[in-house]
């Protein structure tokens, strides 16, 4: 669809629409015509009714407003054909109409084929095939020819210096190595080198020490934490409470994002992974059940009991929830907006929506046990025991209240001696049965299979108004005209495998870009998880297209594209301002710098730690909400949907942590006050402060000395000579630890700090 | 005074933007820094750093410049408040089929008069009920609009309706919208400031939240019954530091960055940072101050009476005052987070007791502003998220309804003792000229001098507004 096209059909939808609805459904529409009150045989509901008009004669000729009845009618032309009835349009209004008609009578959706050239197909699905990049197949051409060979490292190189030499542009040069392993560092992991791991990258001159570096970092478990939790933006993690009818804790929520931080680290193919999180519980061989936390850990809504209504709203937003995650997540397609309608924009019609919404609305929350097998055999005998033995006393009880003619409660103090030594000995037994039963095994939330029904579209949305049924299958734009149905249970497995197949040319498109974006700042196509017509298009396609297609080739291997990215000439360029080519490019979009940007929420907290020396780097485990108590990676603080619930929810959102309500593509960078008033006044920088600053104090050597050692370690650089004068100045002779303190906290709130250069 | 110089920064901010503004327009983009930048790069923002806080102009010259929201969760009644109708009385107990409807909840039983009395007010002649004796002497500056309609019986979803347009908690706030349309008078406060005493009506923080509108378009929120102004803002206290210690500290760490900047030679990050660690310094001081009402004359302090809300309505007229962009001040006593669904069990005691607790306040609020000559250009809008049905519950109680309630604005432009929309004759649902809760957020930006359908945001390769695909501005209450 063209921007025109799209124009006017929002013009309809914000104009035209609302005027038809509002002064002429009552009697002119489907529901009209339900209710019997449909008047001189016309529909306005749909543009087949308008053309086909009523008993005078179509009501509409798109392109022709002296030949459409309802331009005559609103004008009140006709006595006998003036409409509305009651009150005549205001000419604003009946230009609008007028308008519209000119333009072609533009209408979306299915009822568009009316108009359109494709017969009785809602959407020219070829147009869309051919036309629009992401629905192309993935061609991997060859890289580029270019001039300056010198700078090219890797095939990306070729791809990004042939579009900057075609705009006269020149790229940056490779940053300062310095510079190179600490952006190394905080990219893959998410936390500064040690000044001994930056020495001996220095000193390293073999041509190998970078691949040397990357790889060890591709190697250590901090790099699943880091990577892990750009999914988790993504999957709008949440360890629960979201409010609004959601407001359940997730208490096992932590442990889908361990088996997401595991399976980055064991570089579990990516088609592999979105198999798992779509349909693990489903699979015959191997099932992972825990990854379908994915959906689960998104919001649930119940209504608060009442009405039917609500009822219906509260189970259409969860529906919709997991229709938008499951296709913006993985297929970059924005399919909620069909909820109502067809898309207005993509070729994803209604009934694709509900081919989706029905797999998951086979699919119900389980809690599943994790641990081991013996474990769980052994709680649910001993809780079975429990239970017969206490029918046991009950039935005693009962036989007991027969015999004396007493109500059951009365039974106790009439009871004769020996019935009562036995009732007693029934009790002992109960009581023992329950001291030594186990601990309940632990569980994870997941999916689990409930059924295997079609459902109806409903009809705007609203299930209470069920329209045409609908098979459930994948979406026509990708799987062709009239998609196999789905056949095993939910569907949820022929729907991961639609996904996850080779031949799907969103799939990898979508997760090679979303790569590129979490290392350079932006991702080639800057709406990463809108593919769509309204999405923005990739600023190198053909970069894109052949980092997928090798991906594939290469086995779906996350952490090879990683390496190929980082070896690049481009991942390394300094991030250095340049006045001429930010005034040809100020957007970055032809890749001349590396962006320069903030570290996350996560990665600085993490950052501040590792500075003072506090970390503690012991990975996976439940989450906690003692984010100042707490040295572990941030990864593990608890983290409410609603953002209101744990000290930890504040500061994470006031340093940009995405709302987990819904998921999220990339992340906003914003610059308040309040993040500075956190740096000057929390007691967790003060405690931080304390810490860098005692460890400053004591630090060996002159003060000058100190101040060296303190720069390397916080910034992974040699401290200038005006910033050891400027130190020492501030510090005085021999200061006290408090002014020490005070210095250290100047240093860690310091920009340097929080950026990655 | 102050007000006057707020006048004035915001003209001559207003200007120095207009050049590039009109260019967006002629656009028809989205407005604000942000969408600036997201338009041309960062070029245009590079040259000149805009704080995403700064005035902006809006689309047309606005009626009202700021907006004060109290916010009634829970749904009031409108037939025992605001909706005058003795039909109740003349048909007690029988059900007639316009309260006949199945998705109405709990309207078995019939239709219950009011138990309080009503009489009439003012130069219009406006019936109030006895509960709100006080905002009665205020009808001649009031406009009501009887004809609200919303989407939801159910208090979630009607909430986040009423102050999101929208039933998921994903979408940013009108407080939220407003500030990044329009940006804020205040150098030293947040655009938009939430307050509630005691509890935060039902869906917290997303009632204020930006959702994929910047932070700095969030409501800050702070709770009047603990009324420790350093709880607006957190940290905004240092533990040990005088302001000249903290002052000397932030001397060098602006210094430490000046030096990084002159490395990088330009960071759009850090200049941001620099510009943005000088107002949390000076917030420090601005914000306490703000929040003391001890600084009101005897006589002022009187007006508004000793009520925890009553305080509220005071901060706002202050901060408003100060230039903050929006104030939503919402209803709660003993810590219930939906206060008028006491009207369930019991109209008598549920309604007059929340009415008692805010009439006095909302009164003085309103008469305050006037005498300052602020209510020309401050709305003030009271309601809840839907009504009441006039059939009873139980004894003496009523169930919710969404087809028909009562919202009342005041000042910034509406009409004065004006009375628009109705229900039907008892009260239930809105049947001439119906206002649904999207016009009346149209009709809100509208009177800030914010077209609702300009007002965009672009997230996800999708426009997004408040109104969604919806909103009709009402102009027939418009003065």
């Amino acid at each position: 669809m063209s921007a025109a096209e799209a124009e006017k059909l929002e013009f309809f939808e914000n104009k035209v629409r609302p005027l038809l609805v509002e002064f002429c459904y009552s009697c002119h529409s489907a529901e009209a015509e339900a209710k019997g009150k449909l008047k001189a045989g016309l529909r306005m509901d749909s543009l087949k009714g308008l053309r086909k008009g009523g008993d005078s004669g179509p009501a509409v000729t798109p392109g022709d407003p002296a030949k459409s009845l309802i331009v005559e009618a609103v004008n009140y032309r006709n006595e006998d054909m003036a409409m509305p009835p009651k009150k005549k349009l205001d000419d604003a209004q009946i230009q609008i109409l007028t308008e519209w008609v000119q333009m072609g009578a533009p209408w979306p959706g299915s009822d568009a084929a009316v108009a359109g050239p494709h017969g009785s197909e809602p959407y020219d699905w070829e147009k869309f095939r051919t036309g629009h990049w992401a629905f192309q197949p993935i061609v991997k051409s060859a890289p580029p020819e270019v001039k300056d060979a010198a700078w090219v490292k890797s095939d990306i190189d070729r791809f990004v210096l042939a579009k900057l030499e075609a705009a006269a542009l020149k790229p940056n040069v490779s940053a300062e190595r310095h510079l190179v392993i600490r952006r190394a560092y905080l990219d893959i992991t998410g936390l500064p080198p040690t000044p001994e791991q930056v020495a001996a990258f220095l000193v390293d001159e073999s041509p190998e020490a970078f691949a040397k570096v990357v790889d060890s970092l591709l190697a250590s478990a901090h790099y699943g934490e880091r990577w892990g939790r750009h999914w988790l933006d993504v999957a709008r993690y949440s360890d629960g409470h979201g409010g609004f009818g959601d407001d359940r804790a997730l208490p096992n929520a932590w442990r889908y994002r361990d088996w997401v931080v595991a399976a980055f680290n064991a570089d579990m193919p990516y088609d592999q992974f979105v198999l798992r999180q779509i349909a693990g519980d489903a699979l015959k061989e191997n099932p992972d059940p825990v990854a379908t936390g994915f959906f689960v850990v998104g919001p649930t809504y119940k209504d608060d009991g009442g009405d039917p209504e609500a009822k219906a709203v509260f189970e259409a937003e969860t529906l919709s929830d997991r229709v938008d995650t499951f296709s913006r997540a993985f297929l970059g397609l924005t399919a909620a907006c069909a909820r109502c309608h067809d898309h207005k924009f993509d070729p994803i019609t209604i009934k694709d929506y509900y081919a989706i919404a029905g797999v998951f609305r086979n699919t119900r929350q389980k809690e599943h046990p994790v641990s081991p097998q013996a474990e769980v055999e052994a709680f649910e005998a001993a809780q079975a025991a429990i239970r017969d033995q206490d029918k046991r006393v009950k039935d005693f009880v009962n036989a007991a209240a027969k015999r004396l003619e007493k109500k059951p409660n009365q039974v106790e103090a009439v009871l004769e001696e020996e019935p009562k030594r036995e009732l007693s000995a029934l009790r002992m037994r109960l009581d023992e049965l329950k001291k030594s039963a186990p601990p309940p095994f632990e569980t994870a939330h997941c999916l689990q299979e409930a059924g295997s029904a079609d459902m109806p579209v409903a009809l705007r949305g609203d299930l209470r108004k069920p329209g045409e049924m609908v098979k459930r299958r994948f979406l026509e734009i990708i799987a062709g005209k009239e998609p196999p149905p789905f056949t095993e249970g939910s569907g949820r497995l022929e729907l991961a495998r639609s996904v996850a197949a080779p031949n799907n040319p969103l799939t990898a498109r979508v997760i090679v870009n979303r790569v590129w974006g979490w290392h350079f700042g932006e991702p080639l196509a800057r709406t990463p998880s809108n593919f769509g017509m309204l999405g923005e298009k990739p600023t190198h396609p053909e970069l894109l297209d052949w980092l997928a297609a090798d991906f594939i080739e290469h086995g779906w291997s996350l952490k090879r594209l990683h390496r190929q990215i980082l070896l690049s000439s481009t991942w390394q360029m300094s991030s250095r301002f340049d006045e001429e080519k930010f005034t040809k490019d100020g957007d970055n979009r032809l890749l001349w710098r590396m962006n320069p940007r903030k570290l996350e929420a996560e990665s600085w907290r993490d950052s501040l730690l590792a500075v003072t020396g506090e970390l503690e780097r012991n990975t996976g485990g439940p989450s906690t909400d003692a984010i100042w108590n707490s040295k572990r990676r941030t990864l593990y603080i608890k983290i409410s949907r609603a953002g209101d619930v744990f000290e930890s929810d504040a500061f994470l959102r006031l340093f940009d942590l995405p709302s987990p309500a819904a998921t999220s593509e990339k992340r906003v960078t914003t610059t308040v006050p309040q993040q500075y008033l956190f740096m000057m006044n929390s007691a967790f920088m003060k405690a931080r402060a304390e810490a860098l600053g005692n460890w400053m104090r004591e630090l060996p050597g002159e003060l000058s000395q100190k101040l060296h050692t303190a720069y390397q370690r916080l910034y992974s650089r040699t401290a200038e000579p005006s910033e050891i004068d400027l130190g020492a100045q501030w510090l005085g002779t021999n200061p006290e630890p408090e002014r020490w303190h005070r210095y250290a906290q100047v240093l860690l709130s310091a920009h340097e700090l929080i950026q990655i250069q | 005074m102050k007000f006057l110089q707020h006048e004035l920064a915001y003209r001559l901010a207003t200007q120095r933007q207009l050049s590039r503004r009109e260019a967006l327009f002629k656009m028809g983009a989205g407005i604000g820094a942000i969408g600036l930048a997201s338009m041309f790069g960062s070029n245009a923002v590079a040259a000149e750093q805009v704080s995403p806080l700064a005035p902006k102009l809006p689309h047309f010259a606005p009626k009202a410049k700021r907006l004060i929201q109290l916010f009634m969760p829970g749904g009031p009644s409108q037939v025992d408040t605001f909706d005058y109708k003795p039909m109740l009385a003349k048909h007690k107990g029988e059900r007639p089929g316009i309260v006949d409807r199945k998705t109405l909840r709990n309207t078995k039983m019939g239709l219950m008069p009011s138990p309080f009395g009503f009489k009439q007010y003012g130069q219009c002649g406006k019936w109030v009920s006895d509960i709100f004796p006080e905002v009665a002497k205020c009808v001649d500056d009031i406009t009501f609009v009887h004809s609200m309609h919303t989407d939801i019986p159910e208090h979630a979803g009607g909430i986040l309706m009423t102050n999101l347009g929208a039933l998921q908690p994903n979408r940013p706030s009108l407080g939220s919208w407003l500030t990044y349309g329009l940006g804020a008078e205040t150098k030293n406060l947040p655009g938009f400031i939430a307050m509630s005493p005691r509890a935060l009506p039902r869906g917290k923080f997303a009632n204020w939240g930006n959702a994929f509108l910047p932070g700095a378009y969030a409501g800050a929120y702070v709770n009047i019954h603990e009324m420790k102004p350093e709880a607006v803002i957190k940290d905004l206290k240092n533990a040990g530091l005088s302001s000249a210690q903290q002052r000397e500290q932030l001397d060098l760490l602006a210094k430490i960055n000046q030096m990084q900047l002159a490395r990088l030679e330009q960071d759009q990050n850090l200049e941001a940072g620099i510009q943005a660690m000088e107002m949390a310094f000076r917030m420090q001081a601005s914000v306490p101050e703000v929040f003391d009402v001890s600084k009101e004359s005897e006589e002022t302090r009187k007006l508004y009476g000793d009520s925890e809300f009553a305080k509220g309505c005071l901060i706002a007229r202050r901060l408003v005052e100060e230039g903050v962009r929006v104030v939503q001040l919402s209803h709660s006593i003993d810590g219930y987070d939906i206060a008028w669904d006491t009207g369930h069990g019991d109209i008598v005691g549920g309604h007059a007791t929340l009415a008692k607790a805010c009439d006095q306040g909302i009164a003085a609020l309103l008469m305050d502003l006037k005498g300052r000559g602020l209510l020309d250009e401050t709305l003030v809008v009271w309601g809840g998220e839907f009504g009441r049905a006039p059939t009873s519950e139980g004894d003496k109680g009523r169930d919710h309804d969404h087809y028909g309630y009562t919202v009342w604005m005041a000042g910034g432009g509406v009409k004065r003792g004006f009375s628009y929309g109705s229900t039907d004759e008892f009260g239930c649902s809105a049947v001439e000229n119906r206002v649904h809760v999207h016009d009346m957020n149209a009709t809100i930006l509208h009177l800030m001098g914010l077209n609702h359908e300009k007002l965009t945001y672009r997230y996800s390769g999708r426009d997004y507004r408040l109104t969604d695909v919806h909103g009709h501005v009402v102009h027939d209450i418009i003065a």
